[in-house]
């Protein structure tokens, strides 16, 4: 939080009058909690986007020789053609590869919209944000995407703040966090993360995802593997990401979502984010009772 | 909300316990795509959430295989199921590293392009409360039912085994010269794409109920069908059917017994307040 307020925003948050992005119905459960709302707080950050492609300072990575990714932590496979040397078009090897550097600014987007939230919170002495909307758009220009996010900080009437001071925050409201409170969760932060892996096809994976029936491809129908293990570690590694974000706590509520851009056959760009709320037991969980099935009449 | 529960109470407990720095620890948090309704839903069943877990198959299909001929294209149909039970088998490998006992809510996308045939499968690894305790069934079961389904499942005495799936793509036939000509000017059934369809669904279905039966299952419930022509082949019809594969564990089927109620509310005037969140 080492950004100063805009003074306008500092002129807004010191009104008397509170606002909130909160419905009726969750504004009334926020206040049946023992939640004040006191303001509804933004975070903003649009990010550009480099050129990734061939001949880019980002194209890093991508090498027969270097057997994968020069970031020990980062993902990668090599795949070698098994005819040997046929055209200068045949495409001799294959790598699936982690990009650190498209994760890293998306993080620096997120990150960035997300403390600019706190920030505001935090200006308002808020003990939590909920509600939290967060978006990711790709604005007219482009390679151009916006973060922002949005929510409602409140006040825990007659509680302490948070360890540190920093707000805690979840994309819940309403009903929905009354249940996780009553069930013994509480939230801590909303938490995502992007992965993001290139796949640069060898020969088999273009004439399997070309149809397959030149240069001895298969006749038969045959998984693809070099496609199928990169949607499989790009899933992982989000999932891995978020876990490193939960510290031992509990992820609910989330969200996968997977962009996939093709480039030719084989060669693809996929992109998966992971988002979710964290939280944390607070107390041993009291079974609810069992459901009782009901019919309506209506 | 239950009642006789201070939730202010609650609240209260719970900022306090954020007011104190968290002791480190080297736990496995919980992953779950589960809203908080499904979780507590189904812990009152006695099962939890343990881990998100997915399942992606890409399974080629050959050059040509969608130009025109006759009956089943059958190297379509067998990479879509192949890619099918990749994904699952890729799910449940992922759901025994989690030492879940299945996985319920399972989000089924599928793609089927002229060259590949993708499946992603993404759901929630679940297991007893006391699961932790007990070793894991070597076949975890896959169902695509919410975890609100699965509860409901359960309380009736069945339990879900598996996703069964089946697919069939066949051409529709060439009409005959003498048929163009004689149809032009008229409104008719187009026999040869309805018979087509009859073919695909026979098979797809077919091959449905195999796979249930394969993991010992007595029927397929939620099923959900896709058909029509394909849109880079429209001489090409596909069907496509899946659902959850149930088994009764109980001695027999345990009737529930819903309660009938009569809400007072008025479903035609309701109040929709609009946020700023554009809800």
């Amino acid at each position: 939080m080492s950004e100063v307020l805009p003074e306008a925003a500092q002129r807004r948050l010191s009104s008397s009058a509170f606002s909130s992005g909160l419905t009726v119905p969750d504004f009334a459960a926020c206040l049946d909690l023992g939640l004040q709302p006191v303001g509804l707080v933004q975070g903003f950050c649009v990010m550009r986007w480099g050129w990734y492609g061939a001949g880019s300072g980002f194209s890093r990575g991508i090498s027969p020789y270097a057997m994968g990714n020069q970031n020990s932590d980062a993902y990668s496979e090599t795949y070698r053609c098994p005819h040997g040397f046929v055209s200068n078009e045949h495409r001799m090897w294959g790598q699936n590869i982690e990009q650190p550097w498209v994760e890293d600014a998306w993080h620096q987007g997120y990150d960035a919209a997300y403390a600019r939230m706190l920030d505001e919170a935090t200006a308002l002495s808020a003990h939590g944000v909920i509600g939290v909307v967060d978006r990711i758009t790709h604005l007219a220009e482009s390679q151009t995407t916006e973060f922002h996010f949005l929510g409602t900080a409140v006040v825990v009437g007659d509680g302490p703040p948070p360890a540190g001071g920093i707000p805690w925050t979840t994309y819940l409201a309403g009903q929905r966090l009354t249940k996780s409170i009553e069930a013994g969760f509480m939230p801590i932060a909303v938490v995502a993360s992007l992965a993001s892996v290139r796949v640069w096809a060898y020969c088999m994976t273009e004439y399997l995802m070309e149809g397959g029936r030149t240069w001895g491809g298969p006749t038969n129908s045959q998984e693809v593997d070099q496609v199928s293990r990169a949607h499989m570690a790009v899933r992982q590694l989000a999932r891995k990401r978020v876990r490193q974000q939960l510290h031992g706590d509990a992820l609910h509520g989330a969200q996968l979502q997977v962009d996939k851009r093709e480039l030719s056959a084989g060669d693809e760009v996929i992109d998966c984010t992971l988002r979710g709320n964290r939280m944390r037991r607070f107390k041993d969980f009291d079974v609810v009772p069992a459901p009782r099935p009901t019919v309506r009449l209506s | 909300m239950s009642e006789g529960v201070d939730v202010r109470a609650e609240m209260l407990r719970g900022a306090q316990s954020l007011a104190v720095a968290a002791p480190s620890t080297k736990a496995r948090g919980i992953t779950s795509d589960l809203s908080i309704d499904e979780a507590l839903l189904l812990h009152s069943a006695g099962w939890e959430p343990v881990d998100l877990v997915c399942g992606v198959s890409v399974v080629s299909i050959p050059y040509g295989v969608w130009n025109w001929g006759q009956g089943e294209i059958v190297s379509a149909s067998t990479a879509h199921n192949a890619a099918v039970e990749g994904a699952a088998e890729q799910l449940r490998d992922e759901c025994r590293k989690a030492k879940g006992y299945g996985v319920v809510g399972v989000r089924v996308e599928v793609e089927v392009r002229t060259h590949h045939v993708d499946v992603e499968l993404v759901g929630t690894a679940v297991r007893p409360v006391e699961g932790s305790k007990v070793t894991p069934p070597a076949t975890p079961f896959v169902s695509d039912l919410s975890a609100r389904d699965f509860t409901l499942l359960k309380s009736a005495g069945w339990m879900p085994v598996g996703l069964a799936f089946g697919a069939s793509f066949v051409y529709a036939p060439r009409r005959t010269a003498g048929a163009v000509l004689q149809q032009k000017t008229q409104n008719v059934e187009l026999t040869n794409f309805t018979e087509a369809m009859y073919s695909a669904r026979e098979s797809a279905m077919e091959r449905m109920q195999h796979s249930a039966l394969a993991v010992g299952a007595q029927g397929v419930v939620q099923v959900k069908v896709t058909e029509g022509p394909m849109t880079f082949a429209r001489h090409a019809v596909g069907f496509t059917a899946w659902g959850t594969s149930v088994r009764l564990e109980a001695g027999e089927h345990k009737f529930i017994a819903p309660q009938v109620i009569l809400p007072l509310d008025d479903a035609v005037v309701t109040f929709s307040a609009q946020s700023l969140r554009g809800e």
